[in-house]
């Protein structure tokens, strides 16, 4: 009698499968994926909601933004990402978008949000130009520059020297033009002298090369 | 109040409806309507405006069709852009079809914008939500029916209800519990309410929507200032049906300021940003723009106050009203994007093309066709970083979230239209407005008091429905009246 009943139960679960088959497996993938995220999530950050969640709509999840106009935050320096939080709070440096929400930032929340992005890999981020030309003349610029002295030999950034490869190519343009206009000032003046010293296509070329740079692993 | 009013009606005659307009506004305006009208006919030299309107948005309009229809025709409205609308913007999808990029939804309660709508013979009509919605995460996917909600658990939307019955939403800083409310983010709150894993990214999509930020950086207090709004009822504000996302615009919301545009004819200046407010505090303000300097007895600033934060004044505004400007939250910069297909081919799977993808790239998509479905539209909130910059590549990623949720034939659209309001122009820089925890205890008092001759507009100022479009015509009306009325004492 036992097997008969065992044997209408898989009958059954298999007429319902092949009804109900693929919106069952979907339902099923959903849940998982809503459990092994909800784990992520407490293992990463902590409890729901955390105070990161507030830069994954420009920067992304995990500090790498696909979008080139916002910038990745993903495996910068702690001690950079710091700095820009307090420059953006008193209007050092401006943005008008990040100068409100880092004046309500508290030296213990900029310090959770500068280690938890410093701490995140670098992942791909959106299309590179695929201008050659444009590349080479921006690499034989980065070494006549020197940019490597401050940013490291990978370009990977290091205390208060942001990560430069594998950046927003639009972002860092919108910075080399900044530092240029003197819009964005840093305190030893390097950058200013130096951006300004270039041309738009210089700085364009630049932007498009350390976008194109395959992150290294520090 | 209606548009049809007959040009050619004597000034004089018009100037005492506006100050019998303004008695009706109760603001005390039931003296002196004579010397209100003969002050405005007073010898005015043509290169001093009686009102200069910065903005040409739903809110300077507003403001300057009533001051229009009231008589005053010593006015001009500046705007930044080389179009009008503010953060209202129709994509043109050819055909004489739009889909909305930027605010577009009205609801119960929203009576101002409603008004304006049918005065300026503009027609509305239902968001399109019936069938079944499709939630994606990761390679996961279910179809449900909502029934016209975004599935939100009852009895947490019951209690913000009752909470927001303390928050009234005209000056959420007086309310009688600010002190324990506003130190609160909406983040701390929900962590108390058990929320269930499965219903944590609907909340977070829930208040990237409504509130431009996750629950950890918005302030409880400005929250349930929202819902107070809404009638004290979350259901309204943070639904579809019956709700505040409930109802459109013929012809998109943006046709709203396009026809009080053409009203006002060649009293709205485009591409003429201004760059500093100069004698504030004197009796002719001094405004210095890109089409050279304009002179005002007043000025209404109806422009966000991150934009009026971009502004130089000389002499510097008072700390308060500066520091109100500097805090103002402005990061919120949403990208809204439209996918358009022959027709709307999800409605025959009883599908109502809505997605909620958890987490993202898109927020939430959802059905933005034309009243009778002619074509079809998909229009989603997507997160900024989770999209790339290319529109090929954009487009690409949603068509294929698109055909899991809905089918192949979304892999086929006819065109593809992407708005994110950071980068498309320097004149928006923000949305919504995610006021932060402790900002209206600090900030609330320097919101609306006017500074000399500077009269602050814009849907932020509103005291019912503020960041709505139902909030800038409350506000440009509110703005209106308070220049008559300062008029009036020339």
């Amino acid at each position: 009698m036992k097997k008969i009943i065992a044997l209408g139960v898989i009958v059954v679960i298999a007429v319902l499968l092949a009804i109900f088959g693929r919106d069952l497996l979907d339902l099923y993938r959903l849940q998982s994926y809503i459990t092994t995220s909800t784990e992520t999530y407490q293992a990463e950050r902590g409890n729901w909601p955390h105070l990161t969640d507030a830069c994954t709509g420009c920067h992304g999840s995990h500090g790498n933004s696909l979008n080139s106009t916002y910038p990745s935050l993903a495996g910068q320096p702690a001690a950079y990402l710091s700095a820009q939080l307090r420059n953006f709070a008193s209007g050092q440096r401006f943005a008008p978008n990040m100068g409100p929400l880092a004046m309500t930032l508290r030296p213990d929340e900029i310090d959770l949000l500068a280690k938890f992005y410093a701490r995140q890999s670098v992942g791909t981020h959106g299309p590179v130009s695929p201008d050659e030309d444009l590349k080479d003349r921006g690499k034989q610029l980065v070494q006549t520059r020197g940019c490597t002295a401050c940013h490291g030999a990978q370009l990977m950034g290091h205390e208060a020297y942001p990560r430069l490869a594998a950046q927003g190519q639009d972002y860092l343009l919108a910075q080399l033009n900044a530092f240029a206009s003197g819009e964005r000032i840093e305190p030893s003046g390097a950058m200013q002298a130096m951006a300004a010293a270039l041309s738009a296509q210089e700085r364009q070329a630049i932007a498009a090369y350390l976008a194109a740079i395959v992150p290294q692993p520090r | 109040m209606s548009t049809d009013a007959p040009p050619d009606l004597k000034r004089r005659q018009l100037l005492k409806l506006a100050g019998a307009t303004a008695a009706v506004g109760s603001i005390g305006l039931n003296i002196g309507l004579a010397n209100a009208a003969d002050a405005l006919l007073k010898d005015n030299p043509d290169d001093v405006f009686d009102v200069v309107i910065i903005g040409a948005g739903l809110a300077g309009l507003t403001a300057a069709r009533d001051l229009h229809l009231a008589g005053c025709e010593s006015l001009l409205v500046l705007e930044a852009r080389d179009r009008v609308g503010g953060r209202t913007l129709n994509h043109d999808l050819g055909s004489g079809y739009i889909s909305e990029a930027g605010g577009q939804w009205i609801g119960p309660g929203q009576t101002a914008v409603a008004d304006l709508a049918r005065e300026l013979e503009v027609g509305t009509f239902p968001s399109f939500y019936e069938g079944e919605t499709v939630i994606l995460g990761g390679d996961g996917r279910v179809a449900v029916d909502l029934k016209g909600t975004f599935g939100t658990d009852e009895s947490i939307s019951a209690k913000l209800s009752e909470l927001s019955r303390d928050v009234p939403c005209g000056a959420p800083w007086k309310s009688h519990r600010v002190a324990e409310l506003d130190k609160l983010s909406a983040g701390d709150w929900l962590a108390q309410q058990n929320i269930k894993p499965e219903d944590r990214a609907g909340w977070n999509a829930s208040f990237l929507l409504t509130c431009g930020v996750t629950p950890a950086k918005m302030g409880f207090l400005h929250f349930l200032s929202m819902i107070n709004s809404a009638g004290s009822e979350y259901m309204r504000l943070d639904s579809i049906k019956d709700s505040a996302q409930g109802t459109r615009i013929v012809g998109g919301s943006q046709v709203l300021s396009s026809k009080m545009a053409q009203l006002l004819g060649d009293k709205v200046r485009l591409s003429c940003p201004v760059r500093k407010i100069a004698d504030w505090n004197g009796d002719i303000v001094r405004l210095q723009t890109d089409q050279g300097e304009i002179r005002a007895r007043r000025v209404i600033m109806a422009i966000h106050p991150a934009l009026c934060q971009r502004l130089q004044f000389d002499p510097a505004l008072p700390e308060a009203r500066a520091a109100l400007q500097r805090a103002w939250p402005a990061h919120s910069p949403a990208r809204k994007t439209a996918m358009v297909y022959p027709r709307p081919f999800w409605r025959d799977k009883g599908l109502n093309g809505h997605i909620i993808q958890v987490g993202g790239p898109v927020i939430w998509a959802y059905d933005n066709s034309p009243p009778n479905g002619e074509i079809g539209v998909i229009n989603a909130f997507i997160l900024n970083a989770a999209a790339p910059t290319d529109l090929e590549a954009a487009k690409h990623m949603q068509t294929e979230i698109y055909a899991r949720a809905l089918g192949d034939a979304a892999l086929e659209p006819v065109s593809y239209h992407d708005h994110d309001w950071a980068h498309a122009d320097p004149w928006t820089i923000t949305c919504v407005s995610p006021i932060p925890p402790g900002f209206w205890s600090t900030h609330g008092e320097a919101l609306r008091p006017p500074c000399g001759n500077l009269f602050w507009s814009g849907t932020e100022t509103a005291d019912i429905w503020a960041g709505y479009m139902d909030g800038a015509v409350r506000a440009g009306r509110h703005s209106a009246l308070q220049v008559l009325n300062a008029l009036r004492k020339v």
